[in-house]
Formats: C-alpha cells, structure tokens, sequence
C-alpha cells in the first residue's frame, strides 16, 4: 500500500490507538498527582499512550511473520505505557523523548531499508509521538527545581524540525521509489487485471490501438483539434501538455477513440506534436473497461495538489498539506494511447518516456 | 519530580508546539513545490514562495503566543479557524482529497486543537 493508503493489516493499529486514547483519558486524571504537573506533560503522557497501545494492536498480526518486529513492538509498547503512567518521575523527559527520537528513528530504518512500507498508520503514530516529543520537552513558565530549559529549548528548535524533515522525505523517497504492484509513478494507482494477456486481449488492445490511432491522426495539425473543442489543459512551457475537450469530458463517454477525452501533445520548438489520446472517466471511484486486460491498464492519480491558475499540479506532501493556493484533489481514472513509439512502457503506458518527447523536440 | 507549575496554564506552550509543527508542514509542503516550479509551472513558484512566508507567519505566531501576545492569539484563532473550515469543506466536497488519519490529523485535529486551547475567557486573561 501506499503512503496515502491505510495497510490492512496495520488498520487494527488505529483501533488500538484509540482505546489507549480512551483508557488513558480515563486512567491517568486518576493519577495522585495528575494536577500537579504541566498540561504539556500530561498531554504528552496521553499521546504515549496512544502510542502504545498502537504498537501493541500491532504485535498479532507480525508474530507470525515478522517475530523479532513483534518483540520491538512489545518492548515499545510497554516503554510507552509505563513512561505514560511515571510521569512525575525526575527523568521522566529525558526518558520519554529518547524513547521518541528511537521510536521515529527506528520506523524510519524499517521503511528505508523495506521492512515496513510507509503508510497512513505509521506516519499518524509517528505524528503523535513528535508532537509528545515537543509536548515532554517545551518548558513551561513557573517551573520549579531544575528545570533544563536551555537545553530542552535546543531539543526542541532541533529535534521537531530535524524528524519532521526526516519522516516526510523518508516516507515520499521509499514512496515514489519503490511503488507497490498497484502503483506507478507519482503514486498513480494502476487497476488490477490478470497478470498476463490472453491472445483475445492482445487483439482487443492492437484494436483499440488501431481505432484511436486512426481516429486521431487529423489532430496531428493541431488546429484540427482547437477546432474540435481541445483545449491545453496546463502549461505549454512544460515537455507535454494534456489538451482537454470539456464536452467529451461531461458527456461522459467511454473508452471511444473517435471522442477521447484529451489528446497529449509535445511542446516542441516547432509547436505542438501529437503524442497520444487520453481516455478519462467521468467519475472519481470506477475504473474503465480494460479490452486488453494488463495491457490497457487505466490508472488513477491520487492525492495530487492542483492549482486552478493555469491548471498546475504537484504532489501532497506525506503529512496531507499542498502549497497554499493549491487543493488535494484526485483525477478520475484514465488511460492513455501512445501514436509515437514509447519502448520503454508501449502504447497504453501510464507515461510517455521523456526520451522520446526530446527527441520529438529535436526532430 | 517533573517541574510543577505554580498556578501558571501551560495551554500557550502547547499551542505553541502545534503551531511549530503546523509550520513546519506549511514549509515542507513549500520547498515541496519548488521543483515543480523549476520543472516549468511557473505559479508552483509563487505558491511554495507563498507557501513558505505563511510557514514563517506561523511559526511567529506561535512565538507571540508563548509570550503571551494578545494579538498572537486572536491571529492564531482565526488562521485555524480559516483551516479547519478549508479542509473541511474539501473533505466533504467529492473531488477525491485524501481522509485518511494524517489528513484528519494535521487538517483538523490539530487546528482543532489550538482553537480548543486557547478559547474562552480563563485563556483570554493569561494574554496581555
């Protein structure tokens, strides 16, 4: 699974989290000397808590595959409960942020080296535990005793930053890196099919090549397709282009080679070069018919961040924030027809090969 | 025994917390945008530049509560106020935004958070 995507079997994580937020909110006002410390403190042992109890909903499901993660997960889990329930302890915060720094640090060496994939469960806990990072080490005003506040000042301005950073770019590394079978680049999320075509669906995609190449090939003059209705749907100073046609677009057809939904067009220095068809969905949640099973694959892009001025993209951080102005959309399912050849991923590719546009442009 | 404040709230220093790591995903998601910008979408530019200063803003923000700053608060109230009414609009809104935790988590929760601890009268009065 994705980043964006909650594991199956992580999902009882969340569960466990959320009854160790209950029980906690429950049990620990019941501690003798619960008022006598910081809200910040009392906050943090709660988030810990929380932490726990998602390390141990964990522990099941990898004991019988990944025993050794099970243990860790044990030993996490009881380290953050007890350092929850001994929160007037003198050491208590050098303890509990070095069992946070290790906990995020530790996640991160999973996910880097491919123990673990990186996905909504993991990146919520370790959200929780930085936020009880910063919570267990901000000092508080009238403070009493020896309080450290320079140097949990300096913990705080480096290590929140430092993690954050750390988590964020570790997760979208291993994320776009190394896609799961379901995914290609920029995490666009590809339909399921059998894994290998059938003579029947190696004839139904030359066909469906076939037709849309044919039906197509006027909009090499790309007048002809200004004058259909296309439009370019982002900017021209980039590679390619998507040339949308909004009335194809709205009235919804399907997978029909004489009224693609966009037409891709190189940006050359001699104007624009038809590269291929899109077909589109008109809705968010249903793939298209695939004739060629794997071969015509439609795929999904998700959680992307779209600018409405001039129809600009780029990708949601892993923490689920776009740049201001630009908004998390997904796009419905599409798939594209490459006329020029693409060696690299063939005619239905999610992506045309940026070689190829090059050497169009220098063509 | 961890440090016991005497009779003093500890609700700013939290706020503060939350608005440094809000700021820190405002500015992860700027410098996000830059290579965007530098692939040839120009505006993706302007929105990480945006992007960043609102970052800052925050970030500042954040500082003005902890020190207590009357005017700290009110601005942070409305900026999550704004937030919270945002992503909510776009997590009900059905144009696919992601509505898994982290989202539920930095979009609403957390602004949540903030507005929770610094509403009402009590907190008012620790702001000059």
């Amino acid at each position: 699974m994705g980043m964006y995507s909650i594991s199956p079997e992580h999902a009882i994580g969340l569960v466990g989290g959320l009854v160790a937020l209950a029980i906690a909110l429950l049990a620990l006002p019941r501690h003798p000397r619960w008022r006598a410390v910081p809200g910040t403190v009392r906050a943090a042992a709660v988030l810990m808590a929380v932490s726990g109890g998602v390390h141990f909903a964990l522990i099941p499901h990898h004991l019988a595959t990944e025993p050794l993660t099970s243990v860790l997960f044990f030993f996490n889990g009881v380290a953050f409960v007890t350092l929850a329930l001994s929160f007037t302890w003198r050491h208590w915060r050098l303890a509990s942020a070095g069992l946070l720094i290790a906990t995020v640090l530790g996640y991160l060496f999973y996910i880097g080296v491919g123990l673990e994939g990186p996905d909504q469960v993991g990146l919520a806990t370790k959200l929780v535990e930085v936020t009880a990072l910063g919570l267990a080490l901000v000092p508080v005003r009238g403070e009493v005793g020896r309080t450290h506040r320079s140097w949990r000042w300096t913990g705080l301005g480096v290590a929140l930053p430092v993690l954050i950073v750390m988590t964020g770019a570790t997760a979208w590394i291993v994320d776009l890196a190394r896609p799961d079978a379901h995914h290609r680049h920029a995490g666009a999320l590809l339909q399921s099919s059998n894994p290998i075509a059938t003579p029947a669906q190696v004839e139904a995609a030359n066909r469906l090549y076939a037709e849309t190449k044919s039906a197509i090939l006027p909009y090499q003059d790309w007048h002809h397709a200004w004058a259909a209705g296309y439009r370019p749907g982002g900017s021209t100073t980039l590679p390619s282009t998507h040339w949308m046609n909004q009335r194809y677009v709205d009235a919804g057809y399907v997978m029909d080679p004489n009224r693609p939904q966009g037409l891709v067009y190189a940006n050359t220095h001699h104007g624009p070069v038809l590269l291929g068809a899109m077909f589109q969905m008109k809705g968010l949640d249903h793939f298209g018919p695939d004739p060629g099973g794997p071969m015509t694959l439609w795929h999904q892009h998700e959680n992307i961040c779209v600018t409405p001025f001039g129809f600009e993209f780029s990708l949601m951080t892993p923490f689920s924030v776009c740049p201001i102005g630009a908004i998390d959309i997904s796009a419905s399912p599409m798939l594209h027809v490459w006329i020029v050849d693409n060696p690299t991923g063939g005619p239905f590719a999610v992506d045309i090969d940026p070689k190829v546009v090059s050497a169009v442009d220098r063509s | 025994m961890v440090g016991a404040p005497a009779r003093q709230t500890s609700r700013p220093e939290g706020v503060f917390v939350l608005l440094l790591l809000q700021s820190i995903f405002w500015m992860v998601a700027g410098l996000s945008a830059l290579p965007f910008a530098l692939a040839g979408e120009i505006h993706m530019a302007g929105l990480g530049l945006v992007s960043l200063l609102l970052a800052a803003l925050v970030c500042l923000v954040g500082i003005g509560v902890l020190w207590r700053k009357r005017w700290a608060r009110r601005t942070a109230i409305v900026f999550e106020v704004l937030t919270v009414i945002g992503s909510g609009l776009s997590l009900l809104v059905p144009i696919g935004a992601n509505r898994g935790p982290v989202a539920l988590l930095v979009d609403l929760a957390l602004p949540g958070a903030v507005i929770w601890l610094l509403r009402g009268k009590t907190a008012r009065s620790d702001f000059v």
